[in-house]
């Protein structure tokens, strides 16, 4: 089947099998290989990729349901504004360690971050309940968060 | 200019966050096919019928390989007890019997589903107890004719896989005359690492040779293992590391490498990918073993300790991998840090038909710890006495002796960790604020800093900056991209962001001892500082020259040769690397660097594998918990760190290493259960059931750094990683016994258990 969708702005048409997962097309059609997949049964979120702005396990999400829709990966996160001074916090705060995580982490905070301009810590940790990180601990993700939101109060 | 306790960003952070890392699965060959493999679907059986001609012929298929193409040999780490492939008999679920290389990835599986294969199933030994029974059947009949893999063989015997005793005088007679006796019996299950990267390979057989891609902690090991595998020389083998998505010990030895590098040869040299899935990984990954602890303490009229028996059985799984060198680690633990008198310990390694276990961080302390300190809190209930104020009556003073001979100069951190806990957490305060289902708990813990070799070049680019050279790996902890790096880039005074740090390549650097036991940034940093300080020696040399001073009147810093005292006179390091180039020859430094054992007593046990703990660090945890009495779940409210670390290279990688070693801790004593079946088969399968901390269940980890620098170490450095994950269960396990009165002495510690003895 054919399916047509945005990937991070750029219109993008892929002829696949009717199974294909949108993380398949993603990493081994178009090489956009910095969405993770570490579990392939929705759990872990290493795949999270935005569609329409909402946050979905691209290991468990099929491309043709992509069809007609805008589909952000942490490629496009860095020319958004708001992704970019996530991601430059990620790095300050300590918020990275082996970053096989990370990408799932930045798309979804992008997400909750432009729906929510000051969430509570309690509201992130619930928001964030989907995607494990198995270095951090968290709270230093948290202190990115922290940063990116104060960052955009001063501007 | 310092950059030594400062925050600098790690230097692989941008390329992390953008998604442009390469990691392993993320590797890619020109024209690569793909591979797959057949795993045992049963934990013990004979192999009746394995017929491959009808996978052999599916469309796309390249190679299938089973026992009969690969060499008739044994591997391991410690000791050669491991075939490539299944050959009559497999000894545990997911065992490879087989593999498939193909052009697509579904093909391949297609292919391994078409293999024909049948077992006749047998019993499978699981039970730790009755696998050490003498009528007990062998996992491997043929045990004696393993060898290891270096040096003298090891006191072994039948399943039992390794055992090391220690039977000090003095331990009979003091139990004969205790005013009474405390015991205690302890279960600790398996613990999965459950990096979010799961295992792969890329094999190349190029040019009579094996050319590895992969993501592993240490490359020189999977280099050794494949070379044995594949019954080759070490030298005949090239691994070539990439970005790890995480491994926590579970990538230190070789996996899916050899399987990758013979079926590339058996494909005719094409480029061969494997990638677990996650069942897979899981099913086969290197876990925390599971173990059995039993502690019996004598105690005085006075409640003093004056002696105690220590055993610990534990689970090696079917085959050794590391685990046999760690098995007298029990006896650093079992008087570790509080005095008890004459120790008995006797510790043993069991084989039993599962995965084999091996390293994950904290090596058999996390256990071995919630034994010790949940008996300690058994012992003061007992006698009515707070259970801080007994800890310290015990606690090793500055030159304390242990069961090995080793002396502790600087045990006295114990202290000084308590009192730091103390001023953040009061526990007479949390004590006297006590409210039903709340509790509290406090445990203490030494630990080693691996001391195992490692290497680093330091080379002078043209432009000022420089390269180093090295095969150590950043695990993600940071210890390369923000400890190797700070205190290259402090020692030559250039800013971080002018240090570059190769990935690791065995055919390029020299032997690193891998990511392990906090050693990266103390081994390669001061191998690197070592490196770095020839490079400053021979650009004094050359400056000398251009300044038309005497060597010893310079100095290098801010990126430039000057004269002390008259900092205009002056030449920038890329000046005088070029003058260098065209007058001596390029600018690079070599350093090597190795902690030696502390001195030991060889006589104090049988089977001392792990005889001492170089470069010791001192711990205090304390947690404080709040218990759900519907549910059974347990919050944890408040966690306290005091460590001894050394010299803070990197205060956010300090932190995160204690964070996230708190956060798998806590996993470890509540969540992730791991349980193995009669039949010896995991029943726990996937992330969905096997349930890792999660950003709602953890607390803001508070910490205090004690810092006393080490002479010897690069900054003063020590090891930081491995110590926080130590004591969570201990504590947890603590707290939450004290929060509903009764002792809960299995990790994990589940809300069916907490219902069950709340109820009981």
């Amino acid at each position: 089947m054919e399916v047509s969708f945005t990937v991070n702005g750029k219109p993008t048409q892929v002829e696949i099998d009717p199974a294909e997962t949108l993380l398949s097309t993603l990493r081994d059609r178009l090489r956009l290989t910095g969405t993770k997949e570490g579990c392939s049964e929705g759990e872990c979120g290493a795949c999270t990729v935005l569609v329409d702005g909402r946050p979905v396990d691209s290991c468990i999400y099929a491309t043709g349901a992509a069809a007609g829709r805008a589909v952000e990966t942490v490629e496009g996160m860095a020319r958004d504004e708001l992704g970019r001074a996530l991601q430059e916090a990620f790095v300050a705060a300590g918020g990275v360690q082996c970053g096989f995580c990370t990408p799932g982490f930045v798309t979804t905070l992008v997400s909750v971050l432009r729906e929510n301009e000051h969430p509570s810590e309690d509201e992130l940790r619930t928001a964030l309940a989907g995607n494990i990180c198995r270095c951090t601990g968290y709270s230093q993700i948290l202190d990115a968060v922290a940063a990116t939101v104060a960052g955009r109060a001063a501007r | 200019m310092t950059v030594i306790g400062e925050r600098v960003p790690r230097s692989d952070g941008r390329a992390k966050v953008s998604g442009e890392a390469v990691y392993g699965v993320d590797h890619s060959e020109p024209g690569m096919i793909w591979g797959a493999l057949l795993r045992s679907p049963v934990s013990s059986g004979r192999i009746s019928r394995l017929d491959t001609s009808a996978a052999a012929a599916m469309p796309g298929v390249h190679a299938v390989v089973t026992a009969a193409d690969a060499p008739d040999v044994r591997a391991g780490w410690v000791i050669k007890d491991q075939r490539l492939f299944a050959r009559d008999v497999v000894v545990y679920e997911g065992q490879p019997i087989a593999a498939v290389a193909a052009d697509t990835l579904e093909q391949a599986r297609a292919a391994v589903a078409a293999i024909e294969l049948e077992i006749d199933p047998r019993p499978a030994v699981v039970d730790l107890e009755q696998a050490m029974a003498p009528d007990a059947p062998l996992v491997h009949p043929d045990w004696e004719s393993f060898v290891p893999t270096a040096g003298p063989d090891f006191p072994r015997r039948g399943n039992i896989a390794a055992e090391s005793i220690s039977d000090p005088p003095g331990v009979d007679e003091a139990f004969a005359r205790a005013h009474r006796v405390i015991t205690d019996e302890f279960v600790a299950q398996r613990q999965y690492q459950a990096y979010i990267e799961p295992k792969s390979a890329v094999g190349i057989y190029r040019e009579g040779r094996y050319v590895i891609h992969t993501a592993s902690q240490f490359p020189f090991n999977v280099r050794d293992r494949v070379a044995q595998f594949l019954d080759v020389r070490p030298s005949d083998v090239r691994v070539i590391g990439h970005t790890i998505g995480g491994g926590f010990g579970a990538k230190l030895d070789a996996s899916l490498e050899p399987y990758a590098a013979l079926l590339s040869r058996a494909a005719g040299g094409l480029a061969v990918k494997l990638v677990n899935t996650r069942t897979e990984d899981l099913l086969t990954c290197t876990c925390r073993e599971n173990a059995i602890t039993r502690v019996r303490s004598a105690l005085d009229a006075d409640g003093n300790i004056i002696a105690r028996e220590f055993e610990v059985i534990a689970d090696n799984g079917a085959f050794s991998g590391e685990m046999p060198w760690l098995t007298s680690i029990a006896l650093h633990c079992a008087r570790g840090v509080y005095r008890t008198g004459p120790t008995r310990v006797i510790a043993r390694l069991v084989y039993t038909n599962t995965a084999p276990t091996g390293a994950f961080r904290g090596v058999n302390g996390t256990y071995l710890y919630h034994a010790v300190e949940r008996h300690m809190d058994h012992i003061a209930a007992e006698l009515g006495v707070d259970r801080r104020e007994y800890r310290l009556r015990h606690l090793f003073a500055d030159g304390e002796e242990l069961l090995n001979g080793q002396v502790l100069h600087d045990a006295g951190i114990l202290r000084k960790a308590f009192d730091a806990v103390d001023a953040i957490a009061p526990w007479e305060k949390l004590q006297a604020e006590r409210r039903p289902y709340r509790g509290i708990g406090i445990a203490a813990a030494w630990w080693l800093t691996n001391p195992m070799p490692g290497t680093a070049v330091v080379k002078l680019s043209d432009d000022g900056t420089v390269v180093v050279v090295t095969a150590a790996t950043d695990n993600g902890s940071g210890a390369v991209s923000m400890g190797v790096t700070q205190i290259v880039a402090e020692r030559l005074g250039i800013p971080p962001s002018d240090v570059r740090v190769t990935m690791p390549d065995t055919d390029v650097a020299g032997f690193d001892a891998g990511s392990q036991g906090s050693r990266t940034t103390r081994i390669v940093g001061k191998a690197s500082e070592i490196a770095a300080d020839e490079v400053i020696e021979k650009v004094k040399a050359v400056a000398a020259t251009m300044l038309e001073a005497a060597p010893e009147d310079l100095e290098v810093a801010e990126g430039t040769v000057r004269v002390k005292g008259a900092p205009g006179n002056a030449v920038s390091l890329g000046e005088v690397a070029v003058v260098a180039t065209n007058t001596v020859g390029p600018i690079q430094g070599t350093g090597s660097f190795v902690t030696p054992f502390p001195e030991f007593n060889p006589g104090c046990a049988t089977g001392l594998m792990l005889p001492s703990f170089p470069t010791p660090t001192y711990h205090v945890h304390l947690a404080e918990v709040e218990v759900d009495p519907v549910t059974g779940n347990v919050r944890v409210l408040r966690y306290v760190v005091a460590q001894e670390v050394g010299k803070v290279i990197s205060p956010d990688g300090t932190y995160g290493q204690v964070a996230g070693g708190v956060t798998q801790g806590i996993g470890y004593a509540l969540h992730e259960s791991l349980r193995i079946g009669e039949d010896g088969r995991y029943r726990e399968r996937t992330l969905e059931s096997y349930r890792l901390p999660l950003a709602p269940d953890v607390p803001r980890v508070e910490f205090v750094p004690l810092e006393h620098p080490d002479p010897d170490g690069p900054g003063g450095a020590k090891g930081v990683g491995e110590g926080p994950v130590l004591l969570p269960a201990a504590v947890i396990a603590n707290a939450v016994s004290d929060a509903i009165g009764k002792p809960l002495n299995s990790i994990p510690i589940t809300p069916e258990e907490v219902l069950a003895a709340i109820q009981s």
